[in-house]
């Protein structure tokens, strides 16, 4: 009973002792920060010009998306480590970072990871915590629409430190909010689907169609690109049912759409764990259905390893990425990554995801930060105006075409059309059927500050879209234009 | 029987008997530290840097009101209620639906940040006197479940609503002048907190000690007595948790203010077992037990990735949810009465040992209080 | 006196309000529910016919998960907010023994599961997460016995660890277990077309109900567990060993758990955060139901089951995501009526 009693007098010593070595460290850490002025980060500059660029990244560790950690900052170390000379710190884990980056004879300092969970709520602390404690001037990320739309809202508080969104494809992050200082590389939800409004109105000859997506505003963003196109090319939108996130029981909802008699398809933008369920609510209640009567925005890609193969044929909205385009400037990035990497855990080998969604956008982001700062010769000791005007006006080259800024500051880019193709070992495979050129965010002015995609929005109109007609087929990964 | 059920009730006479047996004594030592916490928090600012009191110490004791709240109700009224972070959410989206002037989620009806203030501290009240009325009935584990229930129903609410918001919450929620904009003047919220946790700490001990306060008490320990005696326990209870979602709503006015955005995760799962997380670790037993709690919560949750080992044993900062985990069992396996009991053991085992036994009898028995089950 | 004639006041109050709202909705559902995605009753039968059939077949999802959580409740007074966690835990469980059985890690096939691809990963589920559940009962909180809301601040703790240990190893994207080919397709009955995984969902859950009724009512241990609630020092005294009593207690709850999670996560997949939303369900079904009673479990799962078909098939069409203040609306209206739920006793 002694022995017990002093075990654990012993025991809640150390946990006091660990408080107490927790406060140590955080009021230790406060000290030297001490000349920070609130919100403008100033320590890094000189009256001269700079002396170190102090670089964070808010990528995901928890949540939904915490898996593509690795790849986030397989994308960002890629890109420091191709064109800036850095040097990673472990090839089989990205998310250690790198260090010795430099541009323009200016160091960069990779001063923090900031780990989201995909909620607004997280994304704002880690932002602040990177921003405010560790001091960053400039920032790269979030991944997903919340977050960013939250970031972007921070980031108009905060005009003399940039932000460069990582992933994330709210339409609101950049034409709603429309900050100074946040700058999006890649599409938004609603551009990522340019192309298969065309595809079922012209190529599969559906002239209705029912919409199903999570009541959400990146699932609301991504459901308007398809609806504006498809209205836009003579279609008609019948139906738009919306089942609340991650909804357990979606029968209810699957009833609601309209019967494979009454429609000549279905657009699904429902994902988190609901996408399958809810491709089974539907089969349940309605039959089956040929996988020409569907389609699916990027949550069917990441699904793809679930689904039944019989999807085959089936098409699927873009994540701005077409790997397997046969492009010289492909395969240059899958060796960047293959050769700053060896592993990006969880997946396994580093060369095969060169073409993930989150990377590449990431290391889009990262790129356009080195060619930004290059542009500038390193100097942002003007409150970062000269590299915020730098970074409006880059064209920037990537894997797979080059990418432009709106006055938005929201990329204007290519988009892809992949339809389901079965593997040799008989899995879902994605493979690209058409690429739509320069796409950009506003639908020909569907889309406009105050008019931000909903339930309600958009319409369903007719109007002339400069890509509709003008897309390029791709036949075996070659473009045939 | 059923009645002396919880743990801390036992706990919280012995607590509340400790006072008067050592008197003289512990009265200096407790003052001493009043003193020393009131020091500390005008002088912080002087000592750490922006960023510390602007997102830690604020953060802190903006928390460490709700935290307060529910140690009210679970002190005093024996009612551990989870839909504190529900009460607080609410003034948070009613004021940024109220405030908001345009490009946010929500109705942005433009008002002044004044007339949200009011319009979220009204409606939380009211509405914490609905639910209260409802789970005041129950007491217990089933008054707990209860209102986890609120809780995690007021989550889906205001994700799935989107008239009022949806998962991505509202956004550039306008503070008035007074406070600024971020960075504009990062102490003033500091001590707009400060004053008014030091305000809500005094205001809660004197109503525990008011004829309500005490009735409370009597209900928490023997309702059946109190029942006889001619108190409406239903009536007591519902006040209370009313009382407790008004201060709730104080902290949410500042968490708004503090913030500028809410969203569901906010007042999600997390958010509420982080808020009894707080109240546990600090000891649920003790209003300063709050403030004790929401430092270490939140200075955990913002530097404990930097402590040096943990990443190489996967506990990196993906993993602060294992730690803050296992740290909770511990406290709730090792201290019912959290830190802050940890912190008056330690005393106390360097005061002369007559003074242990009468006060607390058994806690070393290595079984917390089982005898007084 | 006074007292209970305001106490009679207040019930007739209760009772013309609670009977005048069901009629409305009564009324609603069988006329006026025009605009709605179902349409009233008179108009399309077969959808109410759908509905009802949906309320039911979720019911049994939600009642086998709350039963083991009910049955904790009832045996050792031990709210075990760890439930969800072992939900969670066994349907990720399932899916790799079911990976691993079929030998594909993607796209299953409805054709590639046979029924023992999916009932033996099921049982192996229950096992570990009966296991599971009896070490934590063992380790934490035998220990507190009698100290519930100390005992209910384990499980917290250990639902907050497990949560997060289960994003790191299977990760927070959302995944499927595959129902075994042979029940994975529907049936037209009289022109209404219905699922017939959804009805092997009811099926099961009667197993199940009839199962632990059986056990609990039939059974020298059932027996034994009823005698050790009621009087848990006199069957000490018989000589009967009480705790292999509620250990086993715990063993059945949990595992019960792990099983809901097979069948949850084949209807309605697995990801992170699930786990709350499935303790939240079996939550709500015993504190409308009645903490510890199985016969409460049962009704909490057929009102759950009701308002989840019902509200959003038949509010107005674009309100549909107001469905979630029904399931607020039937929590207050139970607990106004029955402060410790239907079939509860005040602790």
């Amino acid at each position: 009973m002694n022995i017990a009693k002093h075990r654990l007098r012993a025991v809640r010593l150390l946990v006091l002792v660990a408080v107490m070595a927790l406060f140590a460290a955080a009021c230790s850490d406060s000290s030297d920060t001490t000349t920070t002025v609130g919100g403008s980060a100033t320590t890094a500059t000189t009256s001269g010009g700079t002396e170190v660029i102090k670089l964070a990244v808010l990528s995901e560790c928890a949540g939904a998306f915490g898996d593509f950690h690795g790849q986030d900052m397989a994308g960002v170390g890629a890109a420091f480590a191709e064109y800036a000379g850095a040097t990673i710190t472990n090839p089989d884990d990205p998310t250690e970072g790198f260090t010795g980056a430099s541009i323009a004879g200016v160091p960069v300092e990779l001063v923090g990871i900031g780990c989201g969970d995909d909620t607004a709520d997280t994304a704002i602390k880690e932002t602040r915590r990177l921003m405010e404690q560790l001091d960053g001037d400039i920032m790269i990320g979030p991944l997903s629409g919340d977050e960013s739309i939250a970031v972007a809202n921070y980031a108009k508080d905060h005009p003399s430190q940039t932000f460069i969104n990582g992933s994330a494809g709210a339409m609101d992050t950049t034409l709603e909010v429309q900050a100074p200082n946040f700058f999006r590389y890649n599409s938004d939800g609603a551009q990522w689907n340019a192309g298969t409004g065309d595809v079922a109105f012209n190529d599969l000859g559906w002239k209705t169609a029912a919409v199903i997506m999570d009541d959400y505003s990146f699932a609301w963003t991504s459901g308007a690109g398809f609806i504006a196109e498809f209205c836009a090319a003579g279609g008609e939108v019948i139906s738009r049912v919306f089942p609340p996130l991650n909804t357990t029981d979606y029968s209810s909802f699957a009833g609601q759409l309209p019967d494979p008699d009454e429609v000549d398809g279905y657009f699904w933008v429902v994902g988190g764990s609901g996408t399958l369920p809810a491709l089974k609510a539907f089969e349940d209640a309605k039959g089956p259905v040929t996988p020409t009567q569907h389609m699916g925005n990027l949550f069917w890609e990441f699904a793809a390893g679930s689904m039944d193969p019989s999807m085959e044929g089936a098409y699927i909205g873009g994540f701005g990425t077409a790997g397997d385009l046969k492009l010289d400037s492909v395969e240059a990035h899958t060796a960047i990554i293959d050769k700053h990497y060896d592993t990006i855990p969880p997946f396994g080998e580093a060369g095969p995801q060169a073409h993930s969604g989150f990377l590449v956008n990431y290391y889009l982001a990262a790129k356009a930060l080195i060619e930004g700062l290059e542009a500038v010769g390193g100097n942002i000791s003007d409150d970062q105006a000269a590299l915020q005007s730098a970074l409006g006006s880059l064209v920037l080259a990537g894997p797979y075409g080059s990418t432009t800024l709106d006055d938005n500051r929201q990329a204007i880019q290519d988009q892809y059309v992949r339809q389901f193709v079965t593997l040799d070992d008989g899995t879902l495979g994605l493979s690209t059927v058409a690429v739509i050129p320069t796409v950009d965010q506003t639908f020909g002015g569907t889309f406009a500050q105050g008019s931000m995609p909903s339930r309600t929005v958009p319409g369903c109109d007719t109007r002339d879209l400069a890509w509709v007609g003008n897309s390029i087929s791709v036949v075996d990964g070659v473009p045939q234009g | 029987m059923a009645a002396l059920r919880f743990v801390w009730r036992a706990r919280v006479t012995a607590a509340r008997a400790a006072p008067e047996l050592g008197s003289r004594r512990v009265f200096t030592a407790e003052r001493v530290v009043q003193v020393a916490a009131i020091v500390g928090l005008v002088v912080a600012p002087a000592f750490t840097s922006d960023f510390f009191v602007s997102f830690v110490l604020t953060q802190a004791l903006l928390l460490g009101v709700v935290a307060a709240s529910l140690i009210f109700l679970a002190a005093y009224g024996g009612m551990v209620s989870l839909a504190q972070t529900l009460m607080f959410g609410v003034t948070g989206f009613v004021i940024g639906n109220a405030v908001t002037t345009g490009g946010s989620k929500g109705l942005n009806l433009g008002l002044d940040p004044w007339i949200g203030v009011i319009l979220g501290v009204g409606i939380t009240t009211v509405l914490a006197f609905v639910l209260g009325a409802v789970a005041s009935r129950s007491t217990g584990l089933y008054f707990l479940m209860i209102t986890l229930t609120f809780g995690v129903i007021g989550f889906y609410f205001f994700g799935q609503v989107t008239t009022f918001s949806g998962f991505g919450g509202v956004n550039q929620v306008r503070s008035p002048p007074f406070i600024g904009t971020p960075g504009q003047f990062p102490e003033r919220l500091y001590y707009v907190a400060a004053v008014i946790s030091v305000v809500v700490y005094l205001v809660l001990r004197y109503i525990t000690r008011t004829p309500f306060g005490l009735a409370l008490q009597g209900i928490r320990d023997d309702h059946v007595r109190m029942s006889s005696l001619g108190y409406n326990l239903w009536i007591h209870r519902t006040l209370a948790f009313t009382l407790a979602g008004f201060v709730a709503s104080i902290a949410g006015v500042l968490f708004i203010w503090w913030n500028r955005q809410i969203d569901p995760a906010s007042i999600g799962i997390g958010a509420i077992l982080g808020l009894l997380i707080i109240a546990v670790i600090g000891g649920i037993n003790r209003l300063d037990g709050a403030w004790v709690g929401a430092i270490v919560f939140v200075v955990a949750n913002n530097y404990v990735r930097d402590v040096p080992g943990l990443n190489q044993i996967g506990l990196g900062e993906a993993r602060f949810n294992t730690i803050i985990g296992f740290i909770f069992l511990f406290i709730v396996l090792l201290s019912p009465d959290g830190l802050i009991g940890i912190g008056q053991r330690i005393t106390r085992s360097l005061t002369p040992a007559r003074m242990h036994t009468s006060r607390d009898p058994g806690y070393d028995s290595g079984s917390g209080s089982s005898e007084m089950m | 006196m006074k007292k209970s004639s305001q106490r009679s006041t207040v019930q007739w109050t209760a009772l013309v309000a609670g009977w005048s709202v069901a009629a409305s909705l009564a009324a609603w559902v069988l006329v006026f529910a025009n605009g709605t995605p179902a349409e009233p009753l008179l108009s399309e039968p077969a959808d109410f016919v759908v509905v009802v059939l949906n309320s039911l077949t979720i019911a049994g999802l939600y009642f086998i998960v709350a039963s083991g959580f009910t049955l904790i409740f009832g045996l050792m007074r031990v709210v075990n907010l760890a439930h969800g966690s072992f939900f969670l835990l066994g349907g990720y469980l399932a899916l790799e023994f079911q990976k691993t059985m079929v030998g594909k890690t993607r796209n299953i096939l409805g054709s590639d599961v046979g029924v023992i691809d999916w009932v033996l990963p099921l049982l192996l589920a229950a096992m570990i997460t009966g296991v599971l559940g009896l070490i934590m009962q063992q380790l934490f909180l035998r220990k507190f016995q009698g100290q519930d809301m100390r005992e209910t601040l384990i499980t917290i703790a250990i639902s907050v660890i497990l949560a997060d240990l289960m994003v790191a190893w299977f990760g927070g994207i959302g995944v499927d277990i595959q129902w075994p080919g042979l029940i994975d397709n529907a049936v037209v009955v009289f022109g209404i077309r219905y699922s017939v995984t959804r009805l092997f969902m009811l099926g099961f859950a009667i197993v199940v109900g009839i199962a632990l009724w059986g056990w609990l009512q039939k059974t020298r241990t059932g027996m034994i567990i009823r005698a050790g609630v009621d009087d848990t020092s006199m069957v000490q005294a018989l000589g009967i060993n009480v705790q292999w009593v509620f250990g086993l207690a715990f063993l059945v709850g949990s595992a019960l758990a792990g099983m809901g999670g097979v069948m949850g996560g084949s209807f309605a997949g697995l990801a992170a955060g699930v786990d709350g939303q499935w303790l939240l369900n079996s939550i709500i079904v015993v504190i409308v139901g009645g903490l510890g009673s199985l016969t409460g479990a049962l009704a909490g799962s057929l009102l759950l089951g009701t308002v989840t078909a019902f509200a959003p098939a038949y509010l107005p069409a674009g309100f549909t995501n107001y469905s979630i203040i029904f399931t607020f609306v039937l929590l207050g209206a139970v607990l106004a009526w029955r402060p410790y739920g239907l079939f509860g006793e005040p602790e």
